[in-house]
């Protein structure tokens, strides 16, 4: 059944789009490290955690998509399990500092030893393992989505509501790191990583693999977020987002579908988050701004939601205006964020790629207006017989 | 001087100090002044006394200035001066008015020396002055004064004071300040305990540094007494800080009030999610600044009415603004609540740039006309005069709208599109213009709100911001479409974040009221008054 | 409290809003494969009966029974559809952006879990089954067409055959027929009377020519309970319902 699910994920335009994430996934590193520098055709060292960062992002609102384009929850607190993966792996790299921070502490991180503790806080064994903090970066913000989604869906807080109280967990997230008794570096966050796996964080090869390896994880996420989507499941989930109470009538246990989704969506912007912090080299509570989480929501809706290359190609559009336009003019970032976010709502409601994918039907219905009621794909067929029940 | 007056105090003079009759020829005020800096330490003495025989309010103020060593005769002219120095020279100031004189060099100055028993007496002299002034507030701040020192030389005087003492409130901080002083002094037992009630009856923190002070060297029965008086103190105090507390939460309660209740409108009563609001505050605040920037340079005189006028002028700017972005971005995503916010938030960065553009990024000084500086006591009670204006203010702006929603043709036409826009503009009511003017109420309110915050907080281009998600937390929590739920959630949040401070801090009271939100939420989806029916989930 | 014949119950149910009694003591009972009808005025308080039975309200007091035991009124929505208890609603509710397909798929009744959804094949029999109730509700032709493009009446067609979809043994049918043609009616009132006869369902109804065609039993509502029951002659013949509906 899986198979067939994963099978099913793969139509047309996913298979294009993995193909151009592996392409790049081998293309950009390779560029930068095969080819001699000044080469016209080098990607420059700095770019390559640029691009890397742009990829993360590029998750994080395919994570965002999932939830407010599928399921019409608009989370304005996705920033938080963004961070939360982040902290995870930066405790995993703080970890593997060990003697060389400044204090030269075997154990204790330099904030720790700044802040006169004595001893490793509870919540920091494992994470000198890397495979513990990699189960932690995905396992942390699915456990908060988790329990805040299981609240709020359960008692059916929707829409605007609901978004604003994602705001609120945030908010309420951001003040407790700022707190240096929390045990995450406080103010500061953590930062001053030597290396990661063994290998040097700075150097060449490394930055090149953390490129490749958010090139990879982005064509997973892709794939499992097509594979639920062109699932029953994705139809149900946008059944929830049309008509929720409809969906319930029809017998669906609506904040289960939700709390899956939303559940699913913090895992993935938990591994970006985790991802983000080795290529960009700090983690600090200011990810949990409300201001963060919003500005999600502009990727996602400037490359249109509900389509899944939508929110990748808006992160990546966005971002690299965000670091041409803070270069040139920094003063009028703003400005054209905000104007943006305005734009985007008032005149291009379904996003740059829904706005393209109407226009290319609205052109295939002029030519051939007969043939497309009868032409459609149509579910498989005559296949052999499957037994629907789940395969677990 | 009239001459009655000079005859009378002559004889009165006379009467009182029948003192040599050098000294007594001259007894007037200014004869005695200029008599101080002759003669040794002994002669001067005398003056002293003679001075506070006299009974003159301006005596009290140059014995001070004397027991300060800031007294000198001015060698050209013989006359007895305040001096104090400034720049290169001294300036002086006529020893009795205060009048100043302008500024000489130190060598045109002698001083007029005193020591430790001159000290002495000048505080004798003051406190007798003081004490006996015919006028009660003097009297009433010299007994306060002799409270604090407790001063065990100036029970006698002190004694005095009370058999002449005719006003009661002035005649209890007396009989406080005696006890301070008989706690401290060797008396009997009855006396001491009767100090003890008398202190513990004051129950304040000096009535309580006084009892635990004494608590050492008492003897036994006085010690169990002294006990009961501190628990009796604690137990008062503990009672003054809750109220304390309460106060703190109410101004707090008061600023969320203010800050949110513009959202209650345009979010409550139409639906429509601002995330510009707190950019709108802030356009209120400074358009304070603003008016205060010209009242001070062009009309100094006017500062105090600057908030008067800033009030209007704020709402006006913020309705425009307010009615501009209905006009604009917010008529064209009715039934999109998603979108709306998103466009909003947009804004919000717009309009914060735009006043960082305008005013600079950082805190702009905005300040305080003198009736709202200051604070008073009302019994354990510390109250700031901008926050109790504060308060009052945001009980007014709530009455107002609670009345332009319920009295006016305008709220009535509200009412009747957030019920049922398709009939209400069947019945001819124009929908768009009530939406807009709706729009442009709920900003205007929160326009003058920032004029009242740019009392308390700083005004930079973030101030919004750290009040919208307060504001959504104090309307969601009240309940939405519901202007009382707005005030109940307003000041809940407020005391309880108040009395939630001393325990968990500032930061982790403020989380922890947004966890309690956020699971409140999920018990009542709609707030506190929710209303019921089928419409709302339709 | 029931017998064998009864699959919904409803004994002195009242519910207020606000202190508005929109269901006043309300006594109402469906037996097996029984057709019925309810007719009132508006603010009679259909909708919230249906609200009640389907979970979306709680009454205030009062009882409801399923298949005699099943307290509905401790049920949530999801709950009572997977009962078998289906609802149209008055508006026409579908899922606008699926075809018309994916809703009839989306209806057919199925394991309704998350990961069964997820790994969900259609098998042959569901295949033919859907292809079955696009013939009855006369919408192969549309069948990917997505269901915003239907006319109002297809779109009321399609949300009663996502109801046969659910395969359940209570439908509860609220004005099925409004934005209809007068051909389309008559087959409605086919339709139902056809399903009727393996299932129960109720139908609220305002159109008189339509209920007449239906040719059940009538329960006048007015003022959120029962006025009259019984064939449409004899509910029509009462002067309680001339006063308060018919006659006006």
């Amino acid at each position: 059944m899986i198979t067939k699910t994963l099978l099913r994920a793969l139509d047309g335009k996913a298979l294009w789009v993995l193909a151009a994430l592996l392409l790049i996934a081998i293309a950009v590193p390779a560029s930068n490290l095969a080819l001699p520098s000044g080469h016209p055709l080098r990607v420059p060292d700095h770019f390559v955690p640029l691009l890397g960062k742009y990829l993360t992002y590029a998750m994080l609102a395919l994570a965002l998509d999932l939830v407010w384009g599928f399921c019409g929850i608009l989370s304005l607190g996705h920033g938080a399990f963004f961070a939360l993966g982040g902290y995870a792996m930066g405790m995993y790299l703080m970890r593997q500092i060990g003697d060389r921070g400044v204090y030269a502490h075997p154990i204790l991180p330099d904030f720790m030893v700044f802040l006169n503790w004595k001893e490793l806080p509870w919540f920091w064994y494992g994470f000198d393992m890397f495979w513990f903090s990699a189960v932690m970066v995905v396992v942390a913000p699915g456990l908060l989505a988790f329990v805040f989604g299981w609240f709020a869906f359960r008692s059916r807080v929707t829409g605007v509501y609901l978004s604003i109280i994602t705001q609120a967990m945030t908010y309420a997230l951001m003040l407790a790191f700022f707190r240096n008794d929390m045990g995450f570096g406080g103010n500061n966050g953590l930062t001053d990583f030597k290396d990661i796996l063994g290998a040097p964080i700075q150097a060449g090869t490394t930055r090149a693999a953390l490129f490749a390896a958010s090139a990879v994880a982005l064509g997973l996420c892709f794939l499992v977020c097509s594979a639920i989507v062109n699932s029953k499941l994705g139809k149900v989930l946008v059944a929830v987002r049309d008509a929720e109470s409809r969906t319930r009538f029809l017998g669906y246990r609506v904040e289960r579908y939700k709390l899956f989704a939303f559940t699913a969506s913090a895992m993935m912007a938990g591994l970006a988050g985790a991802l983000y912090v080795p290529q960009v080299g700090i983690i600090n509570p200011g990810e949990f701004a409300p201001a963060n989480s919003i500005e999600i929501v502009i990727w996602t809706a400037v490359g249109g939601r509900g389509t899944l290359v939508g929110p990748i190609i808006g992160a990546v559009l966005v971002n690299a205006g965000k670091s041409w336009f803070t270069g040139l003019f920094p003063e009028f970032w703003l400005f054209a964020l905000g104007g943006l976010f305005v734009a985007v709502t008032l005149f291009l409601p379904r996003g740059i790629v829904g706005t393209l994918a109407d226009a290319w039907h609205a052109m295939k219905a002029r030519h051939r207006p007969a043939s497309l009621e009868e032409g459609s794909p149509r579910p498989p067929k005559g296949s052999a017989r499957m037994d629907p029940s789940p395969a677990e | 001087m009239h001459p009655i007056r000079l005859i009378l105090t002559l004889l009165l003079a006379l009467l009182l100090t029948g003192a040599p009759g050098a000294l007594a020829q001259a007894d007037t005020v200014e004869a005695l002044v200029r008599a101080l800096p002759e003669g040794g330490y002994s002669e001067r003495e005398k003056v002293i006394f003679a001075l506070a025989e006299t009974g003159d309010d301006r005596v009290a103020r140059l014995l001070s200035v004397l027991g300060e060593g800031d007294l000198y005769l001015h060698e050209a002219d013989g006359r007895v001066v305040a001096a104090r120095r400034s720049g290169e020279g001294y300036a002086i100031s006529d020893a009795l008015s205060g009048e100043a004189l302008g500024t000489v060099e130190k060598g045109a100055l002698e001083k007029i020396r005193v020591n430790n028993r001159l000290r002495r007496a000048i505080d004798g002299a003051i406190a007798q002055l003081t004490l006996m002034s015919p006028r009660a507030p003097v009297r009433l701040s010299a007994a306060r004064n002799l409270l604090k020192t407790a001063e065990p030389d100036a029970l006698d005087l002190l004694d005095k004071a009370l058999a002449r003492e005719s006003d009661a409130d002035v005649r209890r901080v007396m009989e406080q300040a005696r006890a301070a002083i008989v706690l401290k002094t060797e008396t009997s037992v009855e006396e001491q305990l009767a100090a003890v009630e008398m202190l513990a009856e004051r129950g304040d923190r000096e009535a309580l540094a006084m009892l635990t002070g004494a608590l050492a060297g008492a003897a036994p029965p006085v010690q169990s007494a002294l006990r009961s008086g501190i628990a009796s103190v604690e137990r008062r105090l503990a009672l003054w800080d809750a109220l304390q507390n309460v106060w703190y939460g109410l101004s707090l309660g008061s600023v969320l009030l203010l800050a949110a209740i513009g959202l209650a409108i345009t979010f409550g009563v139409m639906g429509v999610i601002n995330m510009a609001h707190g950019e709108i505050v802030m356009l209120g605040a400074y358009t304070t600044f603003a008016v205060q920037q010209v009242i001070r340079t062009s009309f100094p005189g006017l500062f105090d009415y600057s908030l008067a006028i800033a009030l209007p002028l704020a709402f006006l700017i913020a309705a425009l603004v307010g009615i501009a972005i209905e006009r604009g971005i917010i008529r064209w995503l009715y039934g999109r609540p998603l979108e709306t916010l998103l466009a909003t938030w947009g804004l919000s960065l717009v309009l914060q740039q735009t006043v960082r553009t305008i005013f600079g990024p950082n805190n702009r000084e905005v300040g305080n006309p003198a009736w709202m500086s200051g604070a008073f006591e009302l019994g354990g009670l510390s109250i700031t005069w901008n926050r109790l204006w504060i308060v009052a203010f945001a009980l007014f702006v709530f009455a107002v709208l609670l009345a332009v929603l319920n009295r006016t043709q305008l709220g009535l036409q509200m009412r009747a599109v957030t019920q049922n826009r398709r009939m209400a503009s069947a019945m001819g009511i124009r929908t768009p213009w009530v939406d807009a003017m709706t729009f442009g109420l709920g900003s205007g309110i929160a326009g003058m709100a920032g004029v009242a915050l740019s009392q308390i907080d700083n005004v930079s281009p973030n101030l919004g911001q750290s009040y919208i998600i307060d504001s959504f937390m104090v309307v969601v929590f009240g309940g939405v479409g519901n202007l009382w739920g707005t005030l109940v959630g307003a000041f809940t949040l407020g005391v309880v974040n108040k009395f939630l401070e001393p325990y968990a801090g500032a930061v982790l009271g403020k989380i922890l009221i947004l966890v309690f939100i956020i699971l409140f939420i999920q018990r009542r989806p709609r707030g506190l008054f929710a209303l019921k029916g089928r419409a709302v989930d339709a | 409290m029931s017998d064998r014949q009864t699959l919904l119950y409803l004994d002195g149910v009242s519910v207020s809003f606000d202190g508005f009694k929109a269901i006043n003591n309300l006594s109402l009972i469906v037996g097996h494969r029984e057709l019925q009808a309810i007719i009132g005025p508006n603010g009679a308080g259909k909708t919230t009966m249906m609200d009640i039975i389907t979970g979306k309200t709680r009454p205030d007091e009062g009882e409801v029974f399923f298949e005699g035991a099943i307290d509905l009124t401790r049920l949530d929505e999801t709950a009572i559809a997977e009962l078998g208890i289906g609802r149209k609603f008055q508006k026409p509710t579908v899922f606008e952006s699926h075809t018309v397909w994916d809703n009839l798929a989306l209806a057919l009744k199925k394991p309704r879990g998350v990961f069964s959804t997820w790994f969900y094949h259609p098998s042959q029999e569901d295949v033919a089954r859907l292809d079955e109730i696009l013939d009855i509700i006369r919408l192969r032709p549309r069948r990917d067409a997505l269901a915003a493009n239907l006319s109002h009446g297809q779109k009321q067609w399609l949300e009663i055959g996502m109801l046969l979809a659910q395969d359940p043994k209570l439908l509860l049918v609220d004005e099925p027929v409004a934005g209809m043609t007068d051909a389309e009616t008559v087959e409605t009132a086919k339709l139902l009377k056809e399903i009727a006869r393996t299932r129960s369902v109720v139908v609220v109804e305002h159109d008189m020519s339509f209920v007449r065609d239906l040719a059940a039993r009538v329960t006048v509502l007015a003022e959120g309970s029962v006025l009259a029951q019984g064939s449409l002659d004899h509910v029509s013949a009462d002067p309680r319902v001339i006063e308060s509906y018919l006659g006006r």
